[in-house]
């Protein structure tokens, strides 16, 4: 990636695989899937691998806290992420 | 003793429950199998064990979530055996850590050892034992290792409810203090839901206290108002108790405050982000890397960048699909069904004979031959496709592959309002619609479910594979490639009617997506050949029960006359009498008017195969020969099926209301006898404006050729 400061939203346009990013803050709109999301370990300072992305672009496989999960492109794109060098 | 067997989804419950007490429950290779709890006993034991589908937390995101979380709530099972995949510790030990907030006892089972330890990790199950203060039991339930210890321990019943504090210190305080403001003392669980309750934005902190003072303030203006009108003691204690509470509330509301203030994260979060720096503390202490190899690729990884390939997914995803009707539909179907066939038709002769040298009356022949063996026989005929159909789609849920065409397809349903997950409903639904129809309980999102609800009848079952068959071997040279279209019109069908539900009918439907990827599993032959085993004999009893049952009544409503004479002209029976008075509904589709495939049609509602059945046993009758493929015969009453008729007869019985069991699961799944009813009539419209417009022009294609 491009020596880019981590943003306050963040925009990874571009997603490439292995890149990995920590969790800042997780803010979903959607109540319930917010709160699942958390349950399933997205929390603050977690650090999450992009793996796979499906032929189409969308979902997105990641891996955390030794798992893997796929979401979409806007859920994921509603956490706040901070791109680890 | 009540146990309930609890755990993350897809994290080999069921595998565990069958081993435990000797049952046959379904077991596959992606989250949401058991979608309802399921009981047992365990062998050797009177212990009764409850399998609850899969759930991460005791905050449900589905409906089946709902199940296992009201069942642990409400039921307080007497030990919870909670079963951990050791491959994801760390989110596996979430749920453990609010089952003990609960204040069950808990034995902790670890399973799936063997892989972790590939990975070239060890799990210290004593310290961990230790650390949580539950017991903990390494347990390989697909290999059944260890199963005995853990029985033995459930039988030696010396559990606890752990002490362990979770959370750090201030944290465990103000938990303490709510659960004690309630009488009785609440356990942690709950009053962490009473805390979160509170949660709000911390921008809108300052209002909020405000709100409640004023709130205060209503509510002793209320009270010094009741005290005037001279109203009971019992309100008034009440109202006491409810200002009380509000003080009492208010003095944990600043500690709350605070809380959130020190960390700058809403409260859910708070609580989520302590509960996985408490599990991770433990499990770095508990895992320890025996060999510092390189990280190597697991098998998931290497077949994962073949069939999750950007370029080669699609093409390898149509190969499957397409093999697979391949061989059922087929070739190999062909063959075999030409087989039993021929076994039917000498059996049928056989009896024949046998009764005619014997004397019998006539009508006892014909009732035999012409109604039952015809009946059955027609039906049966197929169950050698289906064994093929079955076994690939058992595979299919076992690799881990069925997952997977979630994934690759997402994208493309996202546009029609539907999601991956409609899509695994789509493929059971290729065996049949109801459980099909239930594994749509894994989708969260209300109005998709309704959605998949709706159109998982269109897929063509295996019960509507005996009309396609009977129909295409007839009238098409390649009757596979026919075939092939049909289902490819189906989901055609599907896309276009979700997109006309969510344009017209259910419209809001931005929806999220979060699943798994499990790990390919080499398939256990074992329970792929007793799921179709169960499949199959499920099939075949339907047709020892109700399609015996039907080809009898309907042996005799078309051998009688009105006034119960046997033997009479086929066109004046009592059958031709009552489908008289609804073909003209199908006349658009079969340019005439039949009564003889207006009564089959109908029959579908029972059970779709029995249309095939029913036009067997009316061809059997009304001319010599009792064989499936000879009821299009010159001389027979299905003499009027053209190609383009056939077709479109086919579709009509394909998409039109499905067999009462599929509906039972509907409305059960819909919660709704109106929202079922729609959704019937919707299918049965369609089905019957498609199969009109086939005939239509088809019709008019054919004269211009």
């Amino acid at each position: 990636m491009n020596s880019k400061k981590p943003k306050e939203k963040n925009e990874f346009n571009i997603l490439h695989l292995n890149q990995k990013y920590k969790i800042l803050d997780i803010n979903h709109p959607n109540k319930a899937l917010n709160r699942r999301l958390l349950d399933m370990g997205l929390t603050k300072n977690t650090i999450i691998t992009i793996k796979k992305i499906a032929p189409f672009g969308d979902p997105i496989d990641i891996e955390l806290r030794g798992y893997e999960l796929c979401l979409r492109y806007n859920d994921l794109n509603k956490i706040k992420l901070e791109v680890i060098e | 003793m009540k146990i309930a067997l609890v755990g993350n989804q897809n994290c080999g419950k069921t595998t565990l429950f069958n081993a435990l007490t000797g049952s046959n429950q379904k077991v596959g290779n992606w989250a949401g199998v058991t979608v309802e709890k399921k009981t047992g006993i365990i062998k050797g034991t009177s212990h009764e064990l409850i399998d609850l589908p899969g759930i991460y937390s005791m905050t449900p995101y589905t409906s089946e979530e709902a199940i296992s979380c009201n069942y642990i709530l409400n039921e307080s099972p007497d030990l919870i055996i909670n079963l951990v995949d050791t491959t994801c510790l760390e989110r596996s030990l979430y749920l453990t850590t609010q089952l003990i907030n609960l204040n069950n006892k808990i034995i902790l089972a670890l399973n799936m050892n063997e892989i972790l330890e590939k990975k070239g990790q060890v799990l210290d199950e004593i310290l961990l034992s230790k650390l949580l203060s539950i017991p903990c039991i390494k347990i390989s339930a697909i290999k059944n290792e260890n199963l005995d210890k853990l029985i033995k321990s459930i039988n030696n019943n010396n559990f606890y409810i752990s002490n362990v504090n979770i959370f750090p210190q201030d944290i465990e305080n103000i938990i303490e203090k709510v659960s004690n403001s309630f009488s009785p003392k609440i356990n942690k669980f709950s009053a962490i839901t009473e805390i979160e309750k509170f949660s709000v934005d911390i921008n809108e902190v300052n209002n909020h206290t405000f709100n409640i003072n004023k709130k205060g303030k209503k509510i002793k203006y209320k009270f010094k108002k009741l005290i005037k009108k001279n109203d009971s003691n019992k309100i008034n204690t009440e109202i006491k108790n409810q200002i009380k509470s509000n003080i009492l509330q208010e003095n944990i509301k600043s500690d709350i405050i605070n809380l959130q203030q020190n960390y700058n994260l809403n409260l859910e979060h708070i609580f989520a982000y302590e509960r996985y720096n408490f599990i991770s503390k433990v499990v770095s202490k508990c895992i320890n890397k025996n060999k510092i190899t390189k990280p190597q690729k697991t098998i998931t990884e290497k077949l994962d960048k073949i069939f999750l390939n950007k370029f080669l997914a699609i093409p390898i995803f149509i190969c499957i699909m397409a093999l697979i009707y391949f061989l059922s539909v087929g070739v190999v179907g062909k063959y075999s069904s030409s087989f039993i066939n021929d076994g039917i038709t000498s059996l049928s002769n056989l009896i024949e004979n046998k009764l005619t040298k014997l004397n019998a009356s006539s009508w006892i022949i014909s009732l035999l031959c012409d109604g039952i063996i015809t009946g059955v026989g027609s039906v049966l005929n197929f169950v050698p496709q289906l064994i093929i159909l079955f076994l690939c789609i058992a595979l299919l849920e076992t690799t881990g592959y069925m997952s997977r065409i979630s994934f690759i397809l997402d994208k493309l349903f996202v546009r029609i309002g539907l999601s991956g997950k409609s899509l695994i409903p789509f493929i059971v639904g290729s065996g049949c619609s109801v459980p099909a129809i239930m594994s749509t309980r894994t989708i969260e999102n209300q109005h998709e479910k309704q959605t998949t609800i709706m159109l998982t009848p269109f897929i063509p079952c295996s019960a509507k594979l005996p009309i396609i068959a009977l129909f295409s071997s007839y009238f098409f040279a390649r009757s596979w490639l026919i075939t092939s279209i049909i289902y490819l019109f189906a989901i055609v069908l599907i896309i276009v009617s979700a997109f006309i539900i969510r344009k017209f009918i259910l419209t809001e439907a931005i929806n999220s997506f979060i699943f798994e990827l499990p790990e390919y599993k080499k398939p256990s032959l074992k329970y792929v050949f007793k799921d179709v085993l169960q499949k199959t004999s499920s099939f075949i009893k339907r047709a020892g029960t109700i399609i015996l049952l039907c080809s009898i009544i309907i042996w005799v409503l078309v051998s009688f006359n009105l006034s119960f004479t046997y033997g009479v002209n086929i066109e004046d029976s009592i059958l031709a009498k009552i489908g008289g008075l609804f073909s003209w509904i199908f006349y658009p589709i079969l340019n005439t008017n039949s009564w003889a495939a207006t009564v089959s049609a109908i029959q579908g509602l029972v059970a779709k195969e029995q249309v095939v059945s029913s036009m067997a046993v009316i061809a059997g009758l009304s001319s010599e020969v009792s064989s499936a493929s000879i009821i299009f015969n010159p001389n027979g009453v299905f003499s009027f099926f053209t190609p383009v008729t056939a077709i479109s007869f086919i579709v009509f019985n394909l998409f039109s209301a499905p067999c009462f069991g599929a509906i039972g699961a509907m409305r059960k799944e819909l919660g709704s006898t109106k929202k079922t009813l729609i959704a019937i009539a919707f299918q049965t419209f369609t089905a019957l404006l498609l199969a009109t417009l086939i005939t239509f022009f088809g019709n008019l294609i054919m004269i211009f050729l």
